[in-house]
């Protein structure tokens, strides 16, 4: 997977540079929009990171600009200029997603995934933990060909620690996760303690999951 | 409108419209009243001196005559004295002589008395004037009568009143003709200018043409205020939006590079704790950040209104989304869903923060086995939203203070950043929701929205 990041910030493409390469994700980056769109237009790429403010030009003219001459990498707009959030969505420029700064790594790349998922159509919309079957289209988990009941919040913890698997995801990445969308006067919640009780209580009533890992005073791990 | 808008403008006072009338109105009454009072007065005035003229010019002329053809042609009677008067007894003409000179009378004078004539009483204006002839002294009395005057009288007194009131009515008219012409650019500057506006950038800057010097200052003055607030606004909302701009970048650096520090195997456990303990004050920050730059935007008409909702719709999927920090407390929350709204134009986006934020607010000062009533019903054709909680409450002194950026109430035990009711209330202004809220410590707290203004 070939992966262009274009940011002016250095410290901030490379942070995400490390941690895409850690997934496996080939990284190329631009400071500027001119090397971008050359770059864009020169090269193939899977995914475009995309920031707005760009010193030489708007990130969303690259974005056109591209789209007009048949590129066909999935765009993620990064932006900290909140108030294009609005236009963004409404000019159906052909941004595959759109990501608020400051964003998690951890919630860049399930982005990512979701969008490999919606284009390529993956064959497999499943996900395999223990002996549980995560349908991801269908939003459903299944243990032993039982269907489990959960809450839309239980299925959005239960998919984002499997996707993110062997790796701790502390409290703060899990409720930017679940709540990220809504403006709340509340930062310090132990909401998702309770969403992961009700969770866990749930899927050892049918097969053991001691791989389900509370990390003391950090957040949570599946370790498989 | 804010708290203390709410208390100056209470009072009802009437338009100068009304003040013009009701004066124009008692003034002119006053004049036709002292015209009432006066008019005998002048009526009789006038009269007297006619007649008394004429007395005055027709006793010269008897004295004349007496003085050409000696008075023996007039008197004849024994006594030396004359009477003669109109058949209808209207007037009379009558010479006495004097006989002792100390009754005589000072040289002229002239009132109403009664004279008998034939026996018979009669009101007159009579003229008295002594002369003396052939060195006899004499009286000369000449009389009118008064009794047609009193009739005169009262047809002047009835017609100008007639034409008294026609006149002031006509003037009442014109009066306040002109005053509304006069006061019409007030008017204006009261309809297009003192309206609320929900922020300077929807004041309408156009001058109200007027040719009453003070109505153009005021006018222009309004003007003028009204840009320098916009100005002030301006400048207010672009600092924070930059702020929060330069802001976020930074952060954004610090928290991915933590991120990938903690992907580290390698650390130790406490180690692990304190990096996510500076994951969480770093967002805690980024929230405050973003909080602010959404108050900002939406201040700054920068959010799109194009959505609709119903009002029982957007609350069930707020109430399904807390449900479990609902369980986690064992609070009952119940539904009065009477009736529904159709909420048209709104962000639906913005509305569910709104929402979110309140009913979390109720769930996180209620007590354990509280309860939360959420009610929607129309009081007088108004739609109302109530999300009435079995809280901590609040005490009355701190309310108006509640939607204050960065108030935190000494009561609270729970955390937040002070920004919960602030973005509440920015968007429900933003919306035209009036929200309102009455509390008590120790029972409860009750959020009143007022959806008014919102068009069906």
């Amino acid at each position: 997977m070939n992966v262009l990041i274009v940011e002016d910030e250095r410290s901030l493409s490379h942070e995400m540079e490390i941690y895409l390469t850690r997934q496996n994700f080939n990284c190329d980056v631009a400071f500027n929009g001119k090397s971008g769109t050359d770059k864009v237009l020169t090269n193939s790429y899977d995914f475009v990171l995309l920031d707005l403010g760009l010193p030489d030009m708007d990130g969303l003219d690259l974005l056109k600009d591209a789209r007009k001459k048949g590129s066909e990498a999935a765009f993620i707009v990064l932006t900290a200029r909140g108030e294009v959030e609005d236009k963004i969505k409404g000019l159906d420029l052909g941004a595959d997603d759109y990501i608020p700064k400051p964003f998690s790594l951890a919630e860049l790349h399930s982005r990512m995934q979701a969008i490999l998922r919606r284009k390529h159509g993956l064959k497999s919309n499943t996900m395999t933990v223990a002996d549980f079957d995560i349908d991801i289209s269908n939003r459903t988990v299944q243990c032993k060909g039982q269907t489990i009941n959960l809450t839309k919040k239980e299925f959005d913890l239960f998919h984002y620690l499997s996707l993110h698997k062997n790796r701790v995801l502390t409290r703060t990445q899990l409720t930017e996760h679940i709540w990220g969308d809504v403006l709340e006067d509340d930062y310090e919640s132990n909401y998702i303690d309770v969403h992961v009780k009700n969770l866990r209580k749930k899927l050892s009533a049918h097969a053991p999951i001691d791989w389900f890992e509370t990390v003391r005073g950090v957040g949570y791990r599946i370790n498989i | 409108m804010g708290f203390f808008e709410k208390v100056l403008f209470k009072k009802k006072v009437p338009t100068i419209q009304t003040k013009f009338a009701i004066y124009n109105a008692l003034s002119k009454s006053l004049i036709i009243l002292s015209f009432m009072a006066l008019l005998p007065l002048i009526v009789e005035k006038v009269v007297y001196d006619h007649i008394d003229k004429r007395l005055i010019a027709r006793t010269e002329r008897i004295l004349l005559t007496v003085q050409k053809g000696g008075i023996d042609d007039i008197v004849l009677e024994q006594d030396c004295s004359f009477e003669s008067y109109s058949i209808l007894k209207e007037e009379f003409v009558a010479i006495y002589p004097i006989l002792d000179p100390r009754k005589m009378p000072p040289s002229m004078e002239i009132k109403n008395e009664a004279w008998q004539i034939d026996g018979e009483k009669m009101q007159h204006r009579i003229i008295r004037r002594p002369f003396t002839y052939d060195n006899q002294l004499y009286e000369l009395n000449i009389g009118e009568g008064i009794s047609s005057i009193e009739q005169l009288k009262s047809t002047i007194q009835r017609f100008s009143l007639i034409m008294m009131i026609v006149v002031v009515v006509i003037s009442l008219f014109i009066d306040l003709g002109f005053v509304r012409i006069l006061m019409k650019p007030l008017d204006k500057i009261m309809h297009k200018k003192l309206q609320p506006v929900p922020s300077p950038n929807n004041f309408d800057f156009t001058p109200i043409p007027s040719t009453t010097h003070e109505f153009n200052k005021l006018d222009q003055r309004i003007n003028e205020m009204m840009l320098k607030l916009r100005d002030a606004f301006q400048i207010e909302k672009e600092f924070i939006s930059n702020v929060s701009h330069e802001l976020q970048t930074p952060i954004s650096i610090v928290q991915n590079r933590l991120e990938n520090i903690m992907i580290d195997a390698n650390l130790s456990d406490d180690v692990l704790v304190r990096l996510s303990d500076s994951q969480r004050t770093l967002n805690r920050m980024s929230k405050i950040i973003k909080a602010l730059l959404l108050i900002s935007k939406i201040e700054n008409d920068q959010y799109l209104k194009s959505e609709e909702v119903t009002a029982i719709n957007i609350l069930d999927e707020v109430i399904e989304d807390v449900e479990e920090r609902l369980n986690q407390k064992n609070i009952k929350l119940i539904k009065q869903f009477y009736e529904d709204f159709n909420i048209k134009p709104c962000n639906r986006t913005l509305l569910y923060t709104m929402f979110t934020n309140l009913i979390n607010n109720a769930i996180k000062y209620n007590k354990e086995d509280g309860s939360i009533i959420i009610t929607t019903k129309f009081i007088d054709d108004v739609f109302h939203i109530e999300i009435k909680d079995t809280g901590i409450g609040m005490k009355k002194e701190d309310l108006p203070a509640i939607f204050d950026r960065f108030k935190r109430l000494n009561t609270s035990t729970a955390e937040g950043f002070g920004l919960g009711l602030p973005i509440v209330k920015t968007i429900a202004a933003f919306h035209k929701i009036d929200i309102t809220v009455d509390s008590e410590p120790a029972v409860g707290s009750t959020f009143d929205l007022r959806f008014d203004d919102v068009k069906i």
